[in-house]
Order: C-alpha cells, then sequence, then structure tokens
C-alpha cells in the first residue's frame, strides 16, 4: 500500500497534468533538434533530451500509486530542481555554451518561467501529501 | 493554413482556460459542460489541421517543416487527452486540467501561426 496520499489526485492531477505537457514538449523538441541538427549545439540538444527524460520520470512518479511511483517522484523533481538552477545559472555566466536554448536555459524564461516554478511546487505537492522523503523512505 | 482560423482558435483555446478555471473556483468537476466546451474547439482544432496538413501535402514548406507538423498533432491531440484525464478525477480540479491543456494547445496554435507566417506559401 501506498504511504501518504495519492499524488495524482484532486490538485495533484493538474500538476500531473503539466508535467506529462512538458514531458511531450521537452522530448519531442529534443528528438526533432537531435534528428535534424545534431552538429549545431550537441550540448543543449542532449541537455533538452535529458530534461525531457526528467519530466518523464516524474509524470510518472506522481502520477502512480506505489510506494516506488513517490521515491521516484522525489528523485526525479530534486534533478529537475538542480536542472533548472544549475543550466539557468550556466546560461546566463557562460551563454557562449548555449548558443541553442534548452528548456532550462535562462531558469526557463523560454517557457514563461513554468520550469523553475514546476519543481518548487512538485516539491511542495511531495512533501504535503506524504511522509515519505528521502530521508527516512530508506527506513520503511 | 488560415491565419483568421488559427487566431479564432488562440481566442477559443483562451476562453476555455478561462472556463475550465471559473469552474474550479465554483466546485463543479469536470462534466458535460466540459465536453461540449472542448468538444466545439477540438472539431475546428481539427479542421485546421486537415486544411495545414493538406497545404503541406500539397507542396507548402513551412520553415522546420518537422516541427509544424509535430506542433500539428500536438495541437489536435493534446485536448481530447487532457479531458479524459480531467473527468477520470471527481474533484473541481478537472476543470484546471482542462485549463492547463487549453493553454498548452493555444501555446502549439500560436507555434504553428509564427512558423507558418514565415513561409511563402
Amino acid at each position: 500500500m501506498a504511504e501518504g496520499r495519492e499524488t495524482g489526485k484532486g490538485v495533484g492531477r493538474v500538476l500531473v497534468a503539466v508535467y506529462a505537457l512538458f514531458a511531450l514538449s521537452a522530448s519531442a523538441r529534443a528528438g526533432v533538434q537531435l534528428a535534424t541538427r545534431y552538429h549545431e549545439a550537441p550540448l543543449a540538444y542532449l541537455l533538452s533530451a535529458f530534461a525531457g527524460g526528467v519530466y518523464i520520470l516524474a509524470t510518472v512518479g506522481l502520477a502512480g500509486r506505489q510506494r516506488w511511483h513517490r521515491r521516484l517522484a522525489w528523485g526525479a523533481v530534486l534533478v529537475e530542481m538542480t536542472g533548472v538552477l544549475v543550466v539557468g545559472t550556466l546560461s546566463v555566466l557562460t551563454p557562449a555554451d548555449f548558443p541553442k536554448a534548452t528548456v532550462w536555459s535562462g531558469y526557463g524564461a523560454g517557457y514563461g518561467w513554468v520550469p523553475l516554478v514546476l519543481p518548487i511546487f512538485g516539491l511542495l505537492w511531495l512533501r504535503r501529501t506524504g511522509r515519505d522523503t528521502p530521508a527516512n523512505s530508506t527506513r520503511d | 493554413m488560415i491565419t483568421t482560423l488559427a487566431f479564432a482558435l488562440v481566442a477559443l483555446t483562451a476562453a476555455l482556460a478561462v472556463f475550465g478555471l471559473v469552474t474550479t473556483a465554483l466546485g463543479h468537476p469536470a462534466g458535460r459542460a466540459h465536453t461540449l466546451a472542448v468538444g466545439g474547439v477540438e472539431a475546428l482544432l481539427v479542421v485546421q489541421a486537415v486544411l495545414a496538413a493538406l497545404r503541406v501535402l500539397g507542396g507548402a514548406r513551412p520553415p522546420e517543416t518537422e516541427t509544424f507538423l509535430i506542433y500539428l498533432v500536438v495541437s489536435v491531440c493534446v485536448l481530447p487527452i487532457g479531458l479524459q484525464f480531467a473527468k477520470a478525477d471527481e474533484t473541481r480540479w478537472g476543470g484546471t486540467v482542462v485549463a492547463v491543456t487549453a493553454v498548452a494547445t493555444g501555446v502549439a496554435v500560436l507555434r504553428l501561426l509564427a512558423l507558418w507566417g514565415g513561409a511563402s506559401g
């Protein structure tokens, strides 16, 4: 049985929907870029693909009901938060390394800052719906 | 692609988003009204997608044609999937799910417009 409340119900369903849309847009965009013009900016395009993968994992984790879903969601959203902060900072400090935008460039400015706000909501929602945190989930 | 239809669809998806948010504010779960509203917008999206696809098949080449076609598919698929997802939940938040998918669809239509605007055809 899952611990805590289900993360994909109620307002959590909105969160899952937004994550699914980002999973779709980041992955599709990266797919096209890698397939048609990989050589132009391999780092940026691979980062977009990585971001797409993280969004897919977060979507699955948040939508699922099992305990491992919650762990998966915690991991994915934490990676996402780190990713948007690190890539966002690097893209501002060394723009030359990011000739082509990724989802996380400029802290997600190209996507209406949603990439920056989304993991914050994700982490708050995970904390609110369950007692399972990375700190104690290994003990259970 | 018909520019007038595309602009109308941007306005309609925005209206649909407002409608979804209002039903959430009023505490109503997603129901028949959402199905009808999404159905109406979706019908026009399908018309737009068919017309645009026919133009591309007829030789029109918008810049980044692959991206254009992906946005075209996305513009048609997102709302029905979002509606199903919204209706599977009995809480008031179904309307917000519809609103989120409506905004995403509107953005897709805007991207289609921008890409098509760069095309000569």
